[in-house]
């Protein structure tokens, strides 16, 4: 009883607790000895007595088996233990090994890629405290980009709404000059209400944020203090702590540093976080106006953007409601006395737009979120092709391994635990693809982030590009699943047969079956290919087609430079003997041809558009390009002026407004009559209300190659006084680099005192800027048609290899029995060719209807073009001879004697 | 002709297994019940004299029936020291054990009652 109660009280000394087959043994060689003493004791001699007791006792392999199949924990033993064999067989033939895994790290790496950079940019919300409760609201004109506010439009709104919690503005996005330490530079300056900074979630680093109290919209004075951002901290004061009541002149005018805000604040920007931040009310100061109060109460400027918090119980949908409801008699007590109708009416059309602000302000994602998601979809091709490709291959593996399989079968292994076996191996390639994609992946987005925004922002900006979690993980459950199932449905089928016909077939085709299924793998992989390769071929032509459009003016041997001014520059400026100046000493330096002044950008973001019309017309407005050329400017851009005259320095503030239009204008807006002399009006600028025609232009596409010749007009700025005329750029005719008049450049205009010299560049580096669309796309489909490409001739290989394998016995016999070296070379090649002959035959129609669905992408290439569906076929013929090359030569290589042997 | 005998052997041999198994169980419970605790090779000698030749062979297979037992929780096991100072697991029954032998008793002497009852009703059917 004792012993058992013992027994009882050791429970705790379970089995599991001591590795079993540990134990199972030790109890086995207890076993035995006990056998072997008693067999001793009967009289048999040691050996025979040990021998004796190891034959009673069975069979030790299958009796631990049992044994270890007794336990529980099987799930986790087992699993490690196939694990363990999938890796010895995977080293084995390194050369698969190596293909899977470079083909689905490819593949997952391209997808998350993509992915990734899709939603950093269209759905990442802004890393503030609830997002979800900002809402951005403002003022818009028809349906234009920018919708702000007026400072009193916006206490009136915030005032009377009841849905937000709190509201705040700001005016952002000011590349200024700061002098910090004598330095000069540029940085992007941000003026916020007094709870911007802290309604979006900021914490100081040092010192302290911008506060309500710093705020006072309605005091005549301004706090000139100013906070810097984390990283502008860290790369213009080295990280120093001693920042902090320093001052820093912006713009000319001194402001106090009082603060840094902590390593990721962004403010409500998704990409851009304010450089330095400062009270709303020193935006006046900062360009130059001493009464603050009377640019703070414009009714009509809407000079801010503006925000709000949700409260817990509202929706967008009420506050859109409720605002909605309030604008109406808002901008009819704000609408400004003694103005002209067409301004009045202008002023009553705005109405009030509103989104959610959760994902912040970003240039980028208008731009590119549908080219995001058709490369997504590329990408997702890309994948499904290196599916393909590995099932393709593991189908062919399996059927080769079903030699090892009868054996196994034979010796006891159990069907479920084979294909377990299987299962395994398929994962673990996955995980290892998985491993490198990740790897590829991080680098691939930040390669394409680092494209698209040095394209679009001067000031240091970043897309937060992380590999995403999900997407990564559904990309290796796909690749997984597909791996599994081509790689199980073979392995299940070979089990399931008799173990001695498998020992039986070394070298019989296994399965026509599983023939079949590899085949019309590897025919839909080449089918795929040539839909990428051919949509590569659409795309690159599109590049090619769009660079061939001739823009009408001159692009190559044109500088470019931005001036802008310096603090105080532009008081008491005569505008005319200042740039006559600048001309002449620029016009007269060696190796240059003639330079003007312009306020455009060719080939840059253009935005500004307005509607225009006859004055006396009865015709609507119809929408056409504004730009603003100075004397001259024509002639050096290669523009001829097809009737009429030019600008002169004549043409300024005192005389009548006069335009210069477009050979499209003229066509469009003054059919029939003689254009000179005519008055245009554009009703919602209140400067141009009534311009007389005194040139025509020839037609040029500045800025969108794809848009032919849009109506153009042309004004001169020095017309419309100081807020216009300063901010030019000058563009020269030379045939020397940009680097080479930079230095020069620089001394005329720093000598003459009024600006600086702030960027240089070519109108031709300018207009491939605006191919930038079309140059990402090209090269992704590129390399994607590429990769696509690559993938099919991995698999054409494989499979032909495995095939000539397979069929080694058959060649033998052929030139056995005469065949010689040529025929049996064809004869595989042969086979390949069909294989992809068939691949481009279901290809084609998919890359047609591909093609349709692409259309709004393309440009000067018909969606039947042939020359780009011919090129493809040919390509994948020559990559199927490349790749059935080396399988055939193998072929030719057989040896009839040792192939017969071979049974 | 190597392989198909192979095979034959093969599933014989997975026969035996099988009926063994839940006859096994109930042999070792009833011998740690009567002898009290054993160890391994005393249980297998045990079971072979009552048994007669049954496990003549395979001795060993009763291990992985008395890892499941233990684990059911039937019986339990611990190190110790045999008649000549040998260091050997004793296995003894659980309270859990043995109501699960009462139980398996009941149904073994249930289900001989039945089929002697068939067998003595054929007798009298015929007539």
């Amino acid at each position: 009883m004792r012993f058992l109660r013992r027994f009882f009280t050791r429970l705790v000394n379970s089995a599991a607790r001591r590795t079993n087959a540990e134990r199972f043994r030790e109890e086995m060689e207890q076993h035995i000895a006990f056998e072997t003493a008693e067999n001793l004791h009967a009289g048999l001699s040691p050996a025979e007595a040990r021998r004796q007791a190891i034959l009673k006792f069975g069979a030790r392999e299958s009796i631990e088996q049992d044994y270890r199949d007794e336990r529980g924990l099987l799930g986790i033993e087992t699993l490690l233990r196939d694990a363990h064999y999938s890796l010895r067989m995977l080293r084995k033939s390194p050369g698969f090994t190596l293909i899977a895994v470079l083909t689905l790290a490819l593949g997952i790496g391209a997808n998350t890629a993509v992915f990734s950079l899709l939603y950093a940019l269209a759905f990442r919300n802004l890393p503030v405290p609830h997002p979800q409760q900002l809402v951005r609201f403002g003022a818009q004109s028809g349906d234009e980009a920018f919708a702000g506010l007026s400072l009193p439009m916006f206490e009136e709104l915030a005032g009377r709404q009841k849905v937000f919690s709190s509201a705040f503005a700001w005016s952002g996005d000011a590349v200024l000059n700061v002098e910090m330490d004598g330095a000069m530079s540029r940085a992007d300056v941000w003026a916020v209400s007094g709870n911007f900074q802290t309604e979006l979630g900021a914490v100081p680093e040092i010192g302290r944020l911008i506060v309500p109290d710093d705020v006072d919209l309605h005091a005549p004075a301004a706090t000139q203090v100013a906070v810097l951002d984390y990283n502008y901290w860290q790369r213009r004061c080295g990280g120093a702590a001693g920042v902090l009541g320093k001052t820093i002149k912006i713009e000319g005018i001194p402001f106090t540093v009082i603060g840094v805000s902590r390593r990721g604040f962004g403010g409500i920007s998704a990409e851009a976080p304010p450089e330095i931040t400062v009270p709303l009310n020193a935006e006046p100061l900062i360009l130059g106006e001493t009464d603050i109060q009377k640019y703070l109460q414009r009714p009509d400027a809407r000079w801010l953007e503006a925000a709000g918090r949700l409260r817990a119980e509202a929706t967008l949908q009420r506050a859109r409601a409720q605002l909605d409801a309030l604008w109406p008699s808002i901008r009819e007590a704000l609408l400004p006395a003694g103005k002209p109708s067409a301004e009045r009416a202008h002023f009553l059309a705005l109405h009030l737009k509103m989104e959610s602000g959760a994902r912040g302000a970003s240039a980028l994602r208008r731009r590119f979120t549908q080219p995001l998601y058709f490369l997504l979809g590329l990408s997702g091709l890309v994948l499904l092709v290196a599916c393909v490709n590995l099932a393709s291959l593991t189908l062919a593996r399996a059927a080769s391994r079903g030699h090892e399989m009868g054996v196994r079968i034979a010796l006891g292994a159990s069907r479920a635990r084979l294909v377990r076996q299987m299962l395994t191996e398929a994962v673990m390639l996955s995980l290892a693809g998985m491993v490198g994609g990740l790897a590829f992946a991080f680098w691939g987005s930040r390669m394409l982030s680092n494209l698209i925004i040095k394209e679009v922002y001067i000031v240091p900006a970043e897309v937060r590009v992380t590999p995403d979690l999900r997407i990564l993980g559904f990309a290796t459950a796909a690749a997984v699943i597909t791996g599994i199932l081509f790689g199980l449905a073979p392995a299940w089928r070979s089990t399931r047969e008799d173990p001695a016909s498998l020992l039986q077939a070394q070298s019989r085709v296994h399965g026509s079956e599983t023939a079949r299924l590899s085949k019309g793998l590897i025919v839909a992989q080449v089918a795929l290919s040539f839909v990428l390769v051919a949509g590569a071929g659409f795309f690159i032509r599109t590049l090619e087609k769009l660079r061939a459009v001739d823009p009408g003016f001159r692009v190559t041997g044109m500088v470019d430079a931005r001036l802008s001014a310096r603090p105080n520059g532009y008081k008491n400026i005569d505008w005319v003997s200042y740039y006559r100046q600048l001309l002449e000493q620029v016009s007269g330096e060696p190796g240059v041809v003639s330079a003007a002044l312009v306020h455009m950008q060719p080939g840059g973001p253009h935005e500004w558009t307005e509607e225009a019309r006859l004055k006396d017309g009865k015709a609507p407005a119809t929408r056409v390009d504004f730009d603003m050329v100075m004397p001259g400017a024509f002639c050096v851009m290669g523009i001829p002026l097809l009737s009429g005259r030019d600008f002169t320095w004549q043409d300024d503030a005192h005389t009548p407004h006069v335009a210069i239009v477009s050979r499209s204008f003229a066509q469009q807006l003054i059919p029939g009559k003689e254009p000179i002399g005519q008055i245009i009006e554009i009703p919602s600028q209140p400067k141009w209300q009534s311009v007389e025609i005194v040139g025509i232009a020839a037609d040029a596409t500045l800025y969108d190659l794809r848009q032919h010749a849009p109506p153009t007009v042309y004004v001169t700025p020095l017309q419309y006084g100081d807020d216009w005329a300063g901010w030019a750029e000058v563009l020269i005719q030379t045939d020397m680099p940009a680097s080479a008049m930079t230095g020069r450049l620089r001394q005329i205009v720093a000598f003459l005192g009024r600006e600086y010299v702030s960027s240089v560049g070519t109108l031709s580096d300018g207009m491939e800027r605006s191919l930038l669309r079309e140059r990402v796309t090209a090269m992704l489909s590129a390399f994607f048609g590429g990769l696509a490409l690559l993938l099919a001739a991995i698999g054409l290989y494989g499979l032909m290899a495995y095939s000539v394998t397979q069929r080694t016995r058959e060649i033998g016999i052929r030139m056995a029995l005469g065949a010689r070296r040529e025929p049996v070379r064809w004869l595989i090649l042969r086979e390949t060719l069909s294989l992809a002959a068939a691949g481009i035959a279901i290809g084609l129609p998919c890359a047609l209807a591909a093609s349709r669905l692409l259309a709004s992408l393309l440009y000067g290439v018909s969606t039947r073009d042939p020359l780009t569906l011919v090129v493809p076929c040919g390509i994948l013929i020559g990559v199927a001879a490349v790749a059935g090359w080396q399988p055939a030569r193998r072929a030719t290589r057989v040896d009839p004697m040792v192939a017969l042997r071979v049974e | 002709m190597r392989y198909f005998l192979l095979e034959t052997k093969m599933t014989a041999k997975k026969q035996k297994t099988d009926v063994l198994q839940g006859t096994l169980a109930l042999m070792i419970l009833k011998t740690l019940d009567v002898l009290g605790p054993l160890h391994g090779y005393g249980i297998a000698r045990r079971i072979e004299q009552i048994s007669g030749d049954l496990l003549a062979v395979n001795q060993g297979t009763l291990y992985p029936v008395l890892l499941k037992l233990e684990q059911e929780g039937a019986i339990a096991s611990e190190w110790g020291a045999s008649e000549n100072n040998r260091r050997a697991r004793f296995y003894g029954l659980t309270r859990a054990g043995r109501k699960q032998l009462q139980v398996e008793t009941q149904d073994w002497e249930q289900t001989a009652a039945i089929i002697g009852r068939f067998f003595a009703a054929k007798a009298e059917d015929l007539s």
